[in-house]
């Protein structure tokens, strides 16, 4: 959608499809680790950390570590910023299926 | 707003699905219950025990009902947990591990009547714990790594068991008993019950 005037509108932060992915996950599930959220969303831990680092430092997730049977562990859980940002999404995205589906019973 | 374009709406519909399939990965990911695999593996060693007593591993009458009760106590436990999750019931991880174990269970039932006939019931345990390790291990991709290990482990004891017949009915009480048992557990503690 890169260019046209309806993907302007988007939030750029969870438009990226990897970020995308990590919210959705959190938004069904309380909270995930990092391992379960890497194997859900089938990518690297790189290309998961990088992601992850952008959507925290916006506020849209909260990163917890600790241990588990003395190894490190990092849990995700998505904010109400975050939860917000997602429902907005959402509506945008079901506004651009309802304003197709008016425009196609128009002509 | 603007109208959209085709190339818009195409878009959306693709991201629409894409958000509904990582949220029901993510929801029934950990949809497997650690009450139900708990309860299969009591089963499993009271299974163990009666084979024991009637000193036949592989008795057939008691392994074949353990089995039938096993199944259903799994779809019971899975069921609750999902509905108490508030997930589909038929979806994701459970639809797959469902789709994988049925055809493995079949084959599974094929050559234990195949063994018995041919006269080499001692081959039963370690087939019936590979077979079984095999199909968890192929269904249990979209599930919890604790579940993939178990299966990667049944083969395992299932590997043994085909070599070392005399250990049969100990590593059948392993496998379908504190594997399942332990697993369970893990899951329990880890992922809600």
């Amino acid at each position: 959608m890169a260019g046209s005037a309806v993907s302007d509108e988007l939030d750029r932060l969870i438009h990226e499809r990897m970020r995308l992915g990590i919210v959705s996950a959190l938004a069904a599930e309380d909270s995930m680790s990092f391992a379960d959220l890497k194997h859900v969303l089938r990518t690297s831990d790189g290309n998961l950390s990088v992601h992850a680092r952008k959507l925290e430092e916006a506020g849209y997730i909260k990163v917890s570590k600790g241990y588990e049977d003395r190894k490190p562990k990092t849990d995700y859980r998505l904010t109400a910023k975050g939860r917000r940002a997602l429902e907005g999404y959402l509506e945008k995205m079901e506004a651009i299926l309802s304003e197709a589906r008016d425009a196609l019973e128009r002509s | 707003m603007t109208i959209p374009r085709h190339e818009d709406r195409e878009n959306a519909k693709e991201t629409l699905e894409y958000i509904r399939r990582t949220m029901e990965s993510a929801s029934t990911f950990t949809a497997v219950s650690g009450w139900g695999l708990v309860t299969v593996g009591g089963v499993g060693l009271l299974a163990a025990w009666l084979a024991w007593s009637g000193n036949q591993d592989a008795d057939l009458r008691i392994w074949i009902p353990a089995a039938i009760v096993s199944v259903m106590i799994a779809v019971a436990f899975n069921v609750a947990k999902a509905r108490r999750q508030d997930v589909p019931i038929w979806s994701g991880a459970i639809r797959r591990l469902a789709w994988v174990m049925t055809p493995t269970l079949g084959v599974g039932a094929l050559l234990t009547f195949a063994l018995t006939a041919q006269g080499t019931p001692q081959l039963l345990p370690g087939t019936w714990l590979a077979i079984y390790g095999a199909g968890v291990t192929a269904g249990a991709e979209f599930s919890v790594r604790a579940i993939r290990w178990m299966g990667v482990l049944f083969v395992g004891i299932g590997a043994v068991a085909l070599f070392r017949p005399e250990w049969g009915l100990a590593l059948l009480a392993a496998g379908f008993g504190g594997l399942h048992m332990v697993i369970g557990l893990d899951i329990m503690l880890r992922h809600g019950g």
